[in-house]
């Protein structure tokens, strides 16, 4: 990655209203804010899991969860709790305020390195080296993969929870939990590092370790490429629409457009304003702006739709390491490196 | 932003690479160190953390080249680095069987590695009792040494001083860049292991100067006095079936090892070699080389004649000590005016070794370009590492490169200034072919 220098908003553009910040002193690993908006859970480099008040910033419980380091937070959709993983064979799954409530096995003798709750009902997805499984809400097993052909790298449900996808070397492996479905494979000669899974559940799109970013239409099976990525592309986001795919792996933002016969043959919208590579990515939920970080401390807004300039700015004090929207799309958290968290009002 | 080192150490099952992990990690240097183990040894440390992975190789494609990368290190280092109490060194514990080529090209081409971690080293342990056993049949095993930037022959107490320094020479015919190492339970001082700058060309110069010497097929240049008529030469029993000679006339003053003399002897060395028994009479200064064949026990006595008085060089494949070799006339050995044991830049083994380069000149930046492109696009997979000083037409700094397969990464380094300009180039690798790599580069220059 290139040296960081810092970006220059644009005249015009509106510094974004900080409504708290909060220091944890350690590298943001994960972030999450729970569907109520009212509790931000927080995965930090040193192992520590922090709740805070979405509304004042407070601190609400701090536990050391994961000796060695948090790996990944997951809140389940109904707010009530939450699952973390760190460099130990179990996952963790905590009350609401921080109790500790059940611990899960993932495969012997290897990390859990991923959690994701399904976005309907209480199914919990987590990856532990070649292999992932699915628990039901009291942690009883539903589902166990077999040996993948590498470790899994990323997990991601369908947005109405009927499957899950897992990446790792060789492409995507799709476990569908309805009746009479299928698994699927989408293979690819490659190693996947990151996934996206568009909201109306047609396309998935993933980032490679060799610099491009892979896609898949679901219905044909069609596949495409797009490469010349200077960097791994590792932060992906879809609009609400399922129409903008914007894709990180280097300063500027490439927005891919899936309208019309798109985005293959076309030109991406390119959002050029960060000096260092874009790590994190997020759409506005119910709407076409997006949130953009880099490593250069910068989180940017964006409206790709109506034009490639910024809207909106902030800054924190390192490399931008996590950006979630709460559910509502009036509150846009952002985390560092150092450990900086902040809370952005958004009109 | 410091880059953190990274150590890997390589070596066959039972060489004693978890030993020497312990000994790094029980000594006291104050260093934060992480470990990535690939083999579940017996670690008993609390001070530093411990990783255990699998071992994942997969392919990748960096632009238009095919290189193969661990998976493993990608992700676990990329975790790492998410922790406040940063490391202030990384080691890397491969198994018995890896192959050292996908842990150095990871530090090559991930950009997120390359930008946190520096590759310090590859350290590769070598069992001198045992690595006969291994080393004619394992390419695992000749590829970890051919790597390596430091080879520690251990377990020195079980073998005889001659056993190990044969080791030694063959080693260092396979790998002429390494700096070789000789400990008892891989007692080494940490700091030779730790801190080696193996991947840091101008730290490799400063350290180990002779590495871009040059190499030559031949372990020692004797310049003798003779007179017309015949002469014997003595050989014992030595390690080889067959060793091959050169001899050639210089001028007056001139001695053998002289760079130009070697050469020319090279260029000879170059050619079919005639095979010479005790029966044949070897003509001394003649254009070609001879293969002396050696089976059998007991001394073997050469016949070789002066056509005309003057001085001469003989260039011998093999040190004289090794074959009690002596030149004699009337039954009186003759005495060298000036003698010069040569690194030893042939490889004992035909299938991996080292080529050193030098040339006087300067070179064509394109026409390197080109040259180093196909060797790469051709050649690469059996090319293991590359290091080089270029001095480039029309430049004022040192060209300073250095490679891992297809993969380089070279730079402008400090200015020649008053050091005499040159191009070094050393290739290590399987089958390489001296010749071609020579001419190759020679059609580099301007």
């Amino acid at each position: 990655m290139p040296d960081v220098t810092t970006t220059q908003p644009r005249r015009g553009t509106t510094e974004l209203h900080p409504r708290w910040r909060a220091t944890l002193g350690d590298y943001v690993v994960a972030l999450g804010i729970s569907a109520d908006g009212q509790l931000c859970v927080i995965g930090a480099g040193d192992g520590r899991v922090v709740g805070l008040d979405v509304t004042s910033g407070r601190e609400l419980f701090a536990v050391h969860a994961h000796h060695g380091g948090v790996l990944d937070v997951s809140i389940a959709p109904d707010g009530s709790r939450f699952a973390t993983c760190g460099p130990e064979p179990t996952a963790k799954i905590w009350s609401r305020t921080g109790a500790l409530i059940r611990e899960l096995p993932g495969t012997r003798g290897t990390w859990v390195e991923h959690v994701a709750w399904s976005p309907a009902g209480a199914r919990l997805a987590i990856a532990a080296g070649r292999r992932f499984r699915v628990c039901g809400p009291d942690g009883e097993p539903m589902f166990d993969s077999d040996t993948l052909p590498s470790t899994v790298t990323g997990l991601t449900w369908r947005d109405d929870g009927t499957s899950l996808a897992a990446i790792c070397y060789g492409g995507v492996h799709i476990v569908p939990f309805v009746a009479g479905a299928k698994p699927r494979t989408l293979a690819w000669k490659g190693s996947l590092i990151s996934i996206a899974w568009s909201p109306d559940g047609k396309v998935v799109a993933c980032g490679s370790q060799d610099s491009s970013v892979h896609f898949w239409r679901m219905a044909s099976g069609h596949d495409s490429q797009m490469s010349g990525y200077p960097f791994k592309p590792k932060a992906l986001a879809w609009d609400h629409e399922s129409k903008l795919l914007a894709t990180g792996g280097d300063a500027t933002i490439t927005t891919w457009d899936f309208r019309g016969k798109g985005p293959e043959n076309t030109h991406p919208i390119v959002l050029a304003a960060h000096k260092g590579v874009c790590t994190q990515l997020a759409f506005r939920p119910r709407s076409g702006v997006l949130a953009s970080g880099s490593q250069d401390t910068s989180v940017l807004l964006w409206d790709p739709r109506r034009g490639a300039q910024e809207i909106g700015f902030a800054f924190l004090d390192d490399e931008v390491t996590a950006l979630v929207w709460d559910r509502t799309g009036r509150a846009l958290a952002g985390a560092d490196a150092s450990g900086g968290v902040t809370l952005w009002e958004v009109a | 932003m410091k880059k953190i080192p990274v150590t890997v150490l390589t070596g066959f099952l039972g060489s004693g690479k978890t030993t020497l992990l312990n000994r790094i990690l029980t000594e006291n240097h104050g260093k934060r160190i992480a470990v990535i183990e690939n083999e579940f040894g017996e670690i008993g440390i609390d001070q530093a953390l411990v990783i255990n992975a699998e071992e994942e190789v997969f392919e990748m494609n960096n632009g238009c080249i095919c290189c193969t990368v661990r998976g493993d290190l990608i992700r676990i280092l990329g975790n790492l680095m998410k922790r406040r109490d940063k490391f202030d060194h990384i080691l890397v514990e491969t198994t018995g069987m890896a192959d050292p080529g996908p842990v150095a090209q990871t530090f090559f081409v991930d950009d997120e590695l390359k930008h946190m971690f520096a590759l310090d080293g590859i350290v590769t342990l070598v069992d001198a009792k045992h690595v006969h056993l291994h080393i004619e049949d394992s390419s695992e095993c000749k590829e970890q040494i051919a790597f390596a930037d430091v080879l520690v022959l251990n377990k020195t107490d079980l073998v005889s001083e001659a056993e190990l320094d044969a080791l030694q020479r063959r080693v260092t015919g396979m790998n002429s860049m390494a700096r070789v190492l000789r400990a008892q339970d891989a007692n080494v001082p940490i700091a030779d292991v730790l801190d080696v700058g193996g991947f840091d060309l101008e730290r490799a110069l400063a350290t180990k100067p002779e590495f871009l010497s040059p190499e030559y097929p031949f372990e020692w240049a004797g310049t003798f006095e003779v007179e017309e008529g015949a002469y014997e030469l003595l050989l014992g029993d030595g390690p080889d079936p067959t060793m091959t000679l050169v001899s050639a006339y210089l001028d007056p003053g001139v001695v053998a090892h002289d760079r130009v003399e070697a050469e020319r002897a090279l260029r000879i060395w170059a050619q079919p070699a005639l095979p010479a028994s005790v029966a044949t009479t070897i003509e001394l200064g003649a254009r070609q080389a001879a293969s002396l064949q050696l089976m059998g026990r007991g001394p073997k006595r050469f016949t070789l004649v002066a056509p005309k008085s003057g001085r001469i060089g003989l260039f011998t494949q093999h040190l004289p000590a090794e074959f009690e070799l002596q030149l004699v006339r009337h039954d009186v050995a003759l005495v060298p005016a000036a003698e010069h044991e040569f690194t030893a830049g042939h490889s004992h083994d035909e299938e991996v070794g080292s080529v050193g380069i030098h040339l006087e000149g300067s070179i064509d930046g394109d026409r390197l370009n080109k040259w180093i492109s196909q060797l790469l696009r051709e050649k690469g997979l059996d090319i293991f590492r590359m290091k080089g000083i270029l001095n480039i037409a029309g430049a004022d700094n040192r060209f300073v490169f250095q490679g891992v397969h297809m993969l380089f990464d070279g730079r402008e380094d400090r200015p020649w200034g008053t050091t005499r300009r040159a191009n070094d180039l050393v290739f290590i690798g399987r089958k390489l072919d001296r010749e071609a790599l020579t001419r190759g580069f020679e059609q580099c220059l301007t």
